[in-house]
Protein backbone atom coordinates (compact mmCIF):
# COMPACT_ATOMS: atom_id res chain seq x y z
CA UNK A 1 0.00 0.00 0.00
CA UNK A 2 1.67 3.00 -0.81
CA UNK A 3 -0.85 5.78 0.20
CA UNK A 4 0.06 8.22 2.67
CA UNK A 5 1.65 5.82 5.38
CA UNK A 6 -0.67 8.02 7.85
CA UNK A 7 -3.90 8.17 6.33
CA UNK A 8 -3.33 3.79 6.35
CA UNK A 9 -6.12 2.55 8.34
CA UNK A 10 -7.16 -0.68 9.43
CA UNK A 11 -10.48 -1.90 10.95
CA UNK A 12 -11.71 -5.00 12.89
CA UNK A 13 -13.46 -7.05 15.36
CA UNK A 14 -14.74 -9.83 16.52
CA UNK A 15 -17.66 -12.15 14.80
CA UNK A 16 -20.81 -10.56 16.71
CA UNK A 17 -19.32 -7.31 16.57
CA UNK A 18 -19.41 -6.43 20.55
CA UNK A 19 -15.22 -5.67 19.95
CA UNK A 20 -14.14 -3.50 17.40
CA UNK A 21 -11.16 -2.03 16.47
CA UNK A 22 -8.76 0.32 14.48
CA UNK A 23 -4.88 0.56 13.73
CA UNK A 24 -3.58 3.48 12.55
CA UNK A 25 -0.75 3.34 10.51
CA UNK A 26 1.38 0.80 8.36
CA UNK A 27 1.39 -2.38 9.63
CA UNK A 28 4.97 -3.46 10.54
CA UNK A 29 4.66 -7.06 11.41
CA UNK A 30 2.42 -10.02 9.65
CA UNK A 31 3.26 -13.76 10.55
CA UNK A 32 1.74 -16.98 11.32
CA UNK A 33 3.05 -19.02 14.62
CA UNK A 34 2.75 -22.89 14.82
CA UNK A 35 3.53 -23.15 18.46
CA UNK A 36 0.76 -25.79 20.67
CA UNK A 37 0.50 -22.62 22.57
CA UNK A 38 -0.90 -20.55 19.43
CA UNK A 39 -2.82 -23.71 18.08
CA UNK A 40 -4.61 -24.61 21.15
CA UNK A 41 -5.95 -20.92 22.02
CA UNK A 42 -7.09 -20.34 18.23
CA UNK A 43 -7.94 -24.14 17.87
CA UNK A 44 -6.51 -24.07 14.81
CA UNK A 45 -3.56 -24.91 13.55
CA UNK A 46 -1.58 -21.69 13.34
CA UNK A 47 -2.15 -18.32 14.62
CA UNK A 48 -1.84 -15.27 12.25
CA UNK A 49 -1.01 -12.15 13.78
CA UNK A 50 -0.23 -8.44 12.63
CA UNK A 51 0.52 -5.31 14.27
CA UNK A 52 1.21 -1.62 13.37
CA UNK A 53 4.09 0.44 15.55
CA UNK A 54 1.37 1.78 17.76
CA UNK A 55 -1.72 0.09 20.28
CA UNK A 56 -4.52 -0.37 18.65
CA UNK A 57 -7.67 2.00 19.60
CA UNK A 58 -10.28 -0.11 21.09
CA UNK A 59 -13.68 1.84 19.32
CA UNK A 60 -16.32 -0.94 20.48
CA UNK A 61 -15.81 -3.16 23.86
CA UNK A 62 -12.80 -4.21 25.05
CA UNK A 63 -11.38 -8.07 24.63
CA UNK A 64 -11.49 -10.08 27.32
CA UNK A 65 -8.21 -11.33 28.63
CA UNK A 66 -6.43 -14.95 29.35
CA UNK A 67 -2.81 -15.17 30.76
CA UNK A 68 -1.37 -17.86 28.97
CA UNK A 69 2.08 -17.64 30.24
CA UNK A 70 4.02 -15.21 32.51
CA UNK A 71 4.12 -11.91 30.78
CA UNK A 72 2.15 -13.14 27.23
CA UNK A 73 -1.84 -11.71 27.38
CA UNK A 74 -4.36 -13.04 25.21
CA UNK A 75 -7.30 -11.05 24.54
CA UNK A 76 -10.82 -12.49 22.95
CA UNK A 77 -14.83 -11.09 22.62
CA UNK A 78 -16.01 -12.34 25.64
CA UNK A 79 -19.73 -12.47 23.92
CA UNK A 80 -18.51 -14.86 20.89
CA UNK A 81 -15.26 -15.98 21.37
CA UNK A 82 -13.02 -14.77 18.80
CA UNK A 83 -9.29 -14.68 19.37
CA UNK A 84 -8.05 -11.15 18.66
CA UNK A 85 -5.10 -10.09 20.57
CA UNK A 86 -1.64 -11.44 21.21
CA UNK A 87 0.39 -9.37 23.66
CA UNK A 88 4.30 -10.04 25.43
CA UNK A 89 5.17 -8.15 28.11
CA UNK A 90 5.41 -4.12 26.89
CA UNK A 91 5.60 -5.12 23.17
CA UNK A 92 2.86 -3.78 21.10
CA UNK A 93 -0.36 -5.44 21.07
CA UNK A 94 -0.61 -8.01 17.82
CA UNK A 95 -3.84 -8.61 16.48
CA UNK A 96 -5.76 -11.77 14.75
CA UNK A 97 -5.51 -11.60 10.91
CA UNK A 98 -8.68 -13.37 10.25
CA UNK A 99 -10.32 -10.79 12.54
CA UNK A 100 -9.45 -7.66 10.60
CA UNK A 101 -12.59 -6.40 8.17
CA UNK A 102 -10.10 -6.93 5.08
CA UNK A 103 -7.91 -9.79 6.17
CA UNK A 104 -6.64 -10.38 2.26
CA UNK A 105 -4.16 -7.14 2.43
CA UNK A 106 -2.74 -8.49 4.98
CA UNK A 107 0.19 -11.32 3.89
CA UNK A 108 2.15 -12.75 6.36
CA UNK A 109 6.11 -13.12 6.16
CA UNK A 110 7.36 -14.80 8.83
CA UNK A 111 6.96 -18.30 10.65
CA UNK A 112 7.18 -18.72 13.64
CA UNK A 113 7.76 -22.49 15.56
CA UNK A 114 8.37 -24.12 12.23
CA UNK A 115 9.11 -27.47 13.93
CA UNK A 116 5.65 -27.66 15.43
CA UNK A 117 4.28 -27.30 11.71
CA UNK A 118 0.72 -29.38 11.77
CA UNK A 119 1.51 -32.08 8.93
CA UNK A 120 -1.48 -30.28 6.79
CA UNK A 121 0.79 -27.17 6.36
CA UNK A 122 2.46 -29.35 3.75
CA UNK A 123 0.26 -30.10 1.73
CA UNK A 124 -2.08 -27.49 1.74
CA UNK A 125 -2.17 -27.52 -2.27
CA UNK A 126 -3.40 -31.26 -2.46
CA UNK A 127 -7.21 -30.34 -0.18
CA UNK A 128 -10.04 -31.48 -2.54
CA UNK A 129 -11.39 -28.17 -3.01
CA UNK A 130 -15.71 -28.22 -2.81
CA UNK A 131 -17.73 -24.51 -3.12
CA UNK A 132 -19.47 -23.95 0.49
CA UNK A 133 -22.74 -25.45 -1.13
CA UNK A 134 -22.37 -28.63 -3.01
CA UNK A 135 -26.21 -28.87 -3.98
CA UNK A 136 -28.93 -26.73 -5.37
CA UNK A 137 -30.33 -27.52 -1.85
CA UNK A 138 -27.57 -26.31 0.20
CA UNK A 139 -26.83 -23.33 -2.48
CA UNK A 140 -30.49 -22.29 -1.76
CA UNK A 141 -30.40 -22.27 1.94
CA UNK A 142 -27.23 -20.16 1.67
CA UNK A 143 -29.31 -17.62 -0.51
CA UNK A 144 -31.29 -17.25 2.78
CA UNK A 145 -28.92 -17.55 5.57
CA UNK A 146 -29.78 -14.61 8.35
CA UNK A 147 -26.29 -14.36 9.49
CA UNK A 148 -25.56 -12.65 12.59
CA UNK A 149 -22.21 -12.09 11.91
CA UNK A 150 -21.39 -8.22 12.09
CA UNK A 151 -20.58 -6.77 8.82
CA UNK A 152 -16.41 -5.92 7.67
CA UNK A 153 -16.84 -2.46 8.33
CA UNK A 154 -17.43 -0.01 11.65
CA UNK A 155 -21.34 0.53 12.35
CA UNK A 156 -22.99 3.42 14.30
CA UNK A 157 -24.36 1.04 16.65
CA UNK A 158 -24.57 -2.53 17.80
CA UNK A 159 -25.93 -4.58 17.68
CA UNK A 160 -26.40 -4.10 14.22
CA UNK A 161 -29.27 -6.15 11.96
CA UNK A 162 -27.28 -6.79 8.85
CA UNK A 163 -29.01 -9.88 7.98
CA UNK A 164 -27.39 -12.12 5.25
CA UNK A 165 -23.57 -10.47 4.73
CA UNK A 166 -21.79 -13.32 4.91
CA UNK B 1 -10.69 -42.88 17.23
CA UNK B 2 -11.18 -42.33 20.65
CA UNK B 3 -9.77 -38.34 20.70
CA UNK B 4 -9.98 -35.80 23.80
CA UNK B 5 -9.45 -32.16 23.54
CA UNK B 6 -10.14 -28.51 25.00
CA UNK B 7 -9.38 -24.50 25.11
CA UNK B 8 -6.22 -23.14 26.07
CA UNK B 9 -6.56 -22.81 29.42
CA UNK B 10 -8.67 -26.11 30.18
CA UNK B 11 -11.75 -24.69 31.81
CA UNK B 12 -14.12 -26.69 29.06
CA UNK B 13 -12.86 -30.33 27.79
CA UNK B 14 -14.43 -32.92 25.70
CA UNK B 15 -13.95 -36.03 24.50
CA UNK B 16 -15.02 -37.87 21.46
CA UNK B 17 -15.52 -41.77 20.86
CA UNK B 18 -15.65 -41.43 16.80
CA UNK B 19 -15.42 -38.61 14.13
CA UNK B 20 -16.83 -38.59 10.96
CA UNK B 21 -14.72 -39.26 7.50
CA UNK B 22 -15.16 -35.43 6.64
CA UNK B 23 -12.23 -33.37 8.25
CA UNK B 24 -12.11 -30.27 6.62
CA UNK B 25 -11.12 -27.11 6.16
CA UNK B 26 -13.45 -24.24 5.88
CA UNK B 27 -12.62 -20.37 4.71
CA UNK B 28 -15.91 -18.91 4.45
CA UNK B 29 -15.97 -15.58 5.94
CA UNK B 30 -18.12 -16.71 9.17
CA UNK B 31 -15.26 -19.07 10.06
CA UNK B 32 -12.58 -16.76 9.24
CA UNK B 33 -13.87 -14.19 11.10
CA UNK B 34 -15.13 -16.58 14.02
CA UNK B 35 -11.75 -18.08 14.73
CA UNK B 36 -9.54 -14.98 13.78
CA UNK B 37 -8.10 -17.12 11.39
CA UNK B 38 -7.90 -17.73 7.99
CA UNK B 39 -10.03 -20.65 8.03
CA UNK B 40 -11.77 -22.95 10.50
CA UNK B 41 -10.79 -26.67 10.65
CA UNK B 42 -13.43 -29.28 11.39
CA UNK B 43 -14.53 -32.60 12.31
CA UNK B 44 -18.00 -33.98 12.64
CA UNK B 45 -18.74 -36.32 15.76
CA UNK B 46 -22.44 -37.62 16.34
CA UNK B 47 -23.80 -36.04 19.39
CA UNK B 48 -24.28 -39.75 20.52
CA UNK B 49 -20.31 -40.18 20.41
CA UNK B 50 -19.12 -36.85 21.59
CA UNK B 51 -19.05 -35.72 25.14
CA UNK B 52 -18.11 -32.64 27.67
CA UNK B 53 -16.09 -34.27 30.44
CA UNK B 54 -15.13 -30.57 32.15
CA UNK B 55 -16.78 -27.22 32.26
CA UNK B 56 -19.32 -26.48 29.32
CA UNK B 57 -18.55 -24.06 26.62
CA UNK B 58 -20.29 -20.51 26.09
CA UNK B 59 -22.00 -20.79 22.55
CA UNK B 60 -22.87 -17.58 19.97
CA UNK B 61 -25.68 -18.13 17.14
CA UNK B 62 -23.38 -17.08 14.05
CA UNK B 63 -26.82 -17.42 12.12
CA UNK B 64 -29.95 -19.05 12.23
CA UNK B 65 -29.36 -22.31 12.01
CA UNK B 66 -25.23 -22.39 13.58
CA UNK B 67 -24.32 -22.29 17.04
CA UNK B 68 -20.65 -21.89 17.97
CA UNK B 69 -18.97 -22.49 20.96
CA UNK B 70 -16.02 -20.84 22.87
CA UNK B 71 -14.32 -21.51 26.16
CA UNK B 72 -15.71 -18.26 28.27
CA UNK B 73 -12.57 -18.12 30.30
CA UNK B 74 -9.93 -18.09 27.42
CA UNK B 75 -11.68 -17.75 24.81
CA UNK B 76 -10.57 -20.84 22.26
CA UNK B 77 -12.85 -21.76 19.79
CA UNK B 78 -14.64 -24.86 20.25
CA UNK B 79 -16.98 -25.97 17.74
CA UNK B 80 -19.53 -25.43 14.73
CA UNK B 81 -22.99 -26.61 15.17
CA UNK B 82 -25.90 -26.57 13.27
CA UNK B 83 -28.59 -26.44 16.02
CA UNK B 84 -31.05 -29.00 14.14
CA UNK B 85 -28.09 -31.49 12.93
CA UNK B 86 -27.29 -34.55 15.09
CA UNK B 87 -23.32 -33.58 15.23
CA UNK B 88 -20.73 -31.41 16.60
CA UNK B 89 -18.05 -30.45 14.76
CA UNK B 90 -14.66 -30.09 16.53
CA UNK B 91 -12.33 -27.07 15.98
CA UNK B 92 -9.40 -29.11 15.19
CA UNK B 93 -6.60 -27.26 16.47
CA UNK B 94 -8.11 -28.16 19.78
CA UNK B 95 -7.50 -31.38 20.24
CA UNK B 96 -5.11 -32.76 22.75
CA UNK B 97 -3.36 -34.66 18.79
CA UNK B 98 -4.42 -32.21 16.39
CA UNK B 99 -2.04 -34.56 14.32
CA UNK B 100 -4.00 -37.21 14.44
CA UNK B 101 -6.86 -36.05 11.95
CA UNK B 102 -5.69 -34.70 9.00
CA UNK B 103 -8.03 -32.50 6.68
CA UNK B 104 -9.45 -34.20 3.67
CA UNK B 105 -11.28 -31.06 2.09
CA UNK B 106 -11.60 -27.35 1.77
CA UNK B 107 -15.03 -25.58 1.46
CA UNK B 108 -15.72 -21.76 1.14
CA UNK B 109 -13.72 -21.30 -1.37
CA UNK B 110 -14.66 -18.29 -2.42
CA UNK B 111 -13.72 -16.73 0.10
CA UNK B 112 -10.28 -18.53 0.58
CA UNK B 113 -7.42 -15.58 0.77
CA UNK B 114 -4.82 -15.16 -1.87
CA UNK B 115 -2.16 -16.18 -0.13
CA UNK B 116 -3.12 -19.31 1.42
CA UNK B 117 -1.28 -21.65 -1.35
CA UNK B 118 2.15 -20.01 0.05
CA UNK B 119 1.92 -20.47 3.53
CA UNK B 120 3.80 -23.64 3.56
CA UNK B 121 6.81 -21.78 1.76
CA UNK B 122 7.46 -18.71 3.53
CA UNK B 123 10.05 -17.66 3.60
CA UNK B 124 12.92 -20.24 5.25
CA UNK B 125 15.31 -17.68 6.22
CA UNK B 126 12.81 -15.83 8.49
CA UNK B 127 11.21 -19.33 10.02
CA UNK B 128 11.98 -19.53 13.72
CA UNK B 129 11.45 -22.60 16.01
CA UNK B 130 11.41 -22.05 19.72
CA UNK B 131 14.47 -22.71 20.29
CA UNK B 132 15.80 -19.51 18.45
CA UNK B 133 13.66 -17.89 20.19
CA UNK B 134 16.09 -18.11 23.28
CA UNK B 135 14.65 -16.68 26.85
CA UNK B 136 11.71 -15.68 25.33
CA UNK B 137 10.49 -19.73 24.49
CA UNK B 138 12.10 -20.71 27.84
CA UNK B 139 10.19 -18.70 29.94
CA UNK B 140 7.25 -19.35 28.24
CA UNK B 141 8.04 -22.99 28.56
CA UNK B 142 8.55 -22.37 32.34
CA UNK B 143 5.48 -20.35 33.11
CA UNK B 144 2.63 -21.70 30.49
CA UNK B 145 -1.19 -21.57 31.87
CA UNK B 146 -1.90 -23.49 28.89
CA UNK B 147 -3.97 -26.85 29.74
CA UNK B 148 -1.72 -29.86 28.89
CA UNK B 149 -2.51 -32.22 25.70
CA UNK B 150 -4.22 -34.89 28.14
CA UNK B 151 -7.29 -35.06 30.71
CA UNK B 152 -6.50 -34.52 34.19
CA UNK B 153 -8.47 -34.91 37.12
CA UNK B 154 -8.44 -31.93 38.40
CA UNK B 155 -8.17 -28.17 37.43
CA UNK B 156 -6.55 -25.82 37.70
CA UNK B 157 -3.76 -28.18 37.79
CA UNK B 158 -0.16 -27.45 38.81
CA UNK B 159 0.81 -29.56 35.46
CA UNK B 160 -0.45 -27.21 33.70
CA UNK B 161 2.91 -25.32 34.39
CA UNK B 162 4.72 -27.66 32.56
Amino acid sequence: MAQNAKAEVHTGGCQCGAVRFRLQGPLVHASICNCRMCQKAFGNFFAPFANAATEPVWTRGKPAIFRSSERAERGFCPQCGTPLTYRWGDEVTALAIGAFDHPNEIVPTIEFAHENRHPFLNHIADLKAEPLGLTDEERDILAILKSFQHPDRDTDTWPVNNGGEL
Amino acid sequence: MELSGGCQCGAVRYRATAIQDNAHICHCRMCQKASGNYFAPLVGVAMADFRWTRGAPGTFRSSEPVERGFCRDCGTPLYYRNVQGGHISIMLGSLDEPARVPPLRQYGNEARLPFFDDLPHLDGRSSRTEDDMGDLGVLIRRTTHQHPDHDTSIWPTKESHE
